[in-house]
């Protein structure tokens, strides 16, 4: 049997699919936040059944391409093996009920999944669920997925033997009049149902309502409104230095200790000492030391998603983001890109204008991903004296601040370009729904954060543990005659000699071949090149642990380099996994490739024009 | 009446939806049409769009689409 979560988006499918399956999908705050099927197993007495959470959809007719790839998934999967667990919100029955009976009445087997009975519970808000049942001809389950009430209930629901009596309309394939029809008959139904099984304990505005109302009193008022926005995003950036710092000395302090307690009980065997010391702990240390940093980040746009601010905050951009041809709904793929660019792609599926999607898509990969987040805190704490303090802030922070602000802008003057060339036009987003607030729970965001950590150990871990060997092959062999120093060995090596005949290339940007074979082995993953750089100096001899990097960096290149790496960290697409989206997202190779020939050149130019102004201004 | 030019905290039914076909079919998805109560609670700080609450539903609606929206004031 395969088991499949629908309904309207926002209802807790995602939560519910956790729950069944024991897995850890995202969940958020928002409608949208599932853009793409995700699949787990559920055991019943034993025997496992394929779970399948799919995007949420607001009615029979899709709309948008995640709305798409739900009903493409019903369509495809045979009728007999299919049923179809329609998950509701209970306060807000009566919205998600049409699906459910449209579903039904396509031919599909469904059953109706009541989420948030708690919630409902709060706002007064009571179903009877056997009287449901009967008026809908459908089983019913009343649960909190959250709190995983009445899930026992749901599991006999899914034993009971209910299988499609004929194949089912294939709602992609069916004339959208017919849906229509079905749809407006099957609304005008339920709000007669709910009428008969919803009871109300008291009149007036549910409590959940009643207080995101007054919240957003507060949060949409005209001077309060954007300073708060304003406060919440500054936050964020002083935060990754000010709150990080103490834990990143620490964890940099334990790799070197490391590295010193392993280099002289393997003094017999130099090469293995080398290999340890300084290519595998080198590099190690670079990525692990930015943990805090990426936890305190995920931890604070966690609180957004969960919270329900993020699709205010998207209504509160809209008519800014409009003279750009952009609108509100680019707001959470782009702020979700500040964690990565993959997500925040995705998220544009949720867009509804085509062009828009597009538009969305070529620009999230210039939001300040977490892979660039260690690559401007080594550059800034290498470039930017930790004394600088004005106003009494953070230097480091408001240049970090900076760099996120100028990501931003660079995509809001490309967009004003698409415009221009007549691919997006000026219109502000018709609909976006906005959510009750929730205050996130923390087992739900340590949940969270630590899947994010997890992947980004994970992926930036292994990539640069096999950089790392590699680095240290190539720059161990071929041996350079006994007595020579490590950087005549360096000089010799098969990297020294690959670095300097890619170093013309980069010259004009101010970068030496060691930078310049640090930029090229970020080309798969931004990340690499503070491990690359870390193991590159190790092996050369110019730094002897981890905290040496930074003050190494700073006395050997100067500022102008600083600039010329910020500005093209901050515009490369050095990131196959995005690309490799961009393309499923895009149906072909032209966009994807578009975008990095378009973006190598831009940073290119701009890391280039950076340089040569720092250095007529350092003059 | 249009929405757009109805004033805020005043409850109303919509007695009409005037808009593309797609749009339409969007707005009844979250119970905006025709017989549904509305209220116009909050501007956001740029004045547009503006959040409404739609029988028991939050939703921030722009401008182009409330001049579409037909409404009856509701008397107390």
């Amino acid at each position: 049997m395969i088991i499949a979560l629908v309904g309207r988006p926002n209802t807790g499918k995602t939560t519910l699919f956790n729950a069944l399956t024991g897995l850890r999908q995202r969940v958020a705050n928002f409608p949208g936040c599932t853009v793409e099927k995700a699949a787990g197993v559920l055991t019943l007495d034993g025997v496992d059944h394929e779970c399948v959470d799919l995007p949420g959809t607001f009615s029979l007719l899709p709309d948008t391409s995640d709305e798409a790839v739900a009903f493409d998934f019903l369509a495809q999967t045979p009728p007999d093996q299919l049923r179809a667990l329609c998950v509701c919100e209970a306060s807000n029955l009566s919205q998600d009920l049409p699906l459910a009976l449209g579903l039904k009445a396509c031919g599909y087997p469904v059953a109706i999944v009541v989420n948030m009975i708690d919630e409902a519970a709060e706002n007064g808000v009571a179903i009877d669920a056997s009287r449901l049942a009967s008026e809908t001809g459908l089983p019913v389950a009343l649960v909190s997925a959250r709190h995983g009430q009445g899930l026992e209930r749901l599991r006999e629901l899914l034993r009971s033997e209910e299988r499609c009596a004929e194949a089912p309309l294939a709602i992609p394939h069916t004339p959208r009049l017919a849906l229509k029809d079905i749809e407006e008959r099957e609304r005008r139904r339920a709000r007669e149902i709910c009428a008969r099984v919803v009871r109300r304990a008291r009149t007036g505005l549910l409590s959940t309502v009643e207080r995101s109302i007054s919240m957003d009193r507060w949060l949409f008022h005209p001077v309060a409104g954007p300073v708060v926005l304003a406060v919440v995003m500054f936050l964020v950036f002083q935060s990754l230095f000010a709150w990080a710092q103490p834990a990143m000395d620490l964890i940099e302090g334990a790799f070197g200790g490391a590295a010193e307690l392993v280099r002289p009980r393997l003094s017999a065997y130099p090469l293995a000492a080398s290999l340890i010391c300084d290519g595998i702990i080198a590099g190690m240390s670079a990525v692990f030391v930015f943990v805090p940093q990426i936890a305190i980040l995920f931890t604070l746009i966690g609180f957004l998603e969960h919270s329900g601010y993020l699709p205010r905050a998207g209504a509160m951009v809209d008519r800014a983001l409009r003279p750009f041809g952009l609108d509100g709904k680019v707001f959470i793929p782009f702020l979700s890109s500040f964690a990565c660019a993959i997500p925040g792609v995705m998220a544009a599926r949720t867009i509804p204008n085509e062009r828009k999607r597009l538009s969305a898509i070529l620009l999230c990969p210039l939001m300040t991903c977490s892979a660039r987040l260690p690559v401007y805190t080594l550059l800034i704490a290498a470039f930017v004296p930790a004394a600088w303090a004005p106003l009494g802030l953070s230097g480091r922070a408001l240049v970090m601040a900076g760099m996120y602000a100028f990501g931003a802008v660079v995509a809001l003057l490309l967009a004003l370009a698409m415009r221009a060339a007549g691919l997006v036009e000026a219109q502000g987003s018709a609909l976006t729904v906005l959510p009750p607030y929730r205050l996130p729970k923390a087992r739900e965001l340590g949940r969270y954060v630590w899947t994010r950590v997890w992947h980004f150990l994970g992926r930036a871990g292994q990539v640069i543990f096999l950089v790392s060997l590699l680095l240290w092959a190539l720059a161990t062999f071929p041996r350079a005659p006994e007595g020579a120093t490590p950087t005549q060995q360096m000089e010799q090596s098969f990297l020294g000699r690959a670095g300097h005949a890619v170093e013309p290339l980069f010259r004009p940007l101010g970068y030496d071949w060691k930078i310049s074979v640090g930029v090229l082995s970020s080309v798969a993953a931004r990340e690499v090149f503070v491990g690359t750089m870390g193991s590159l100096l190790a092996l050369s001899g110019d730094t002897s642990s981890p905290e040496e990097l930074a003050p190494v960096l700073q006395e050997r290149y100067g500022l102008p380099v600083g600039v010329s790496l910020l500005l093209f960290f901050a515009i490369a697409l050095q990131c196959v996994s995005t690309i490799s989206v961009v393309r499923r997202e895009t149906g072909g190779w032209k966009w994807p490739m578009l975008q990095l020939g378009f973006y190598t050149a831009l940073a290119y130019s701009a890391a280039f024009a950076g340089y040569r102004l720092a250095l007529l201004l350092s003059v | 009446m249009t929405l757009d030019s109805l004033g805020l905290d005043i409850p109303a039914r919509v007695t009409a939806v005037r808009l593309k076909d797609e749009e339409r079919a969007r707005l009844g998805a979250v119970g905006l049409e025709a017989g549904a109560s509305i209220v116009k609670l909050l501007r956001t700080p740029l004045r547009d769009p503006v959040e409404c609450l739609v029988g028991s539903q939050l939703v921030a609606l722009d401008r182009r689409v409330m001049a579409g929206i037909l409404v009856a004031p509701e008397t107390p």
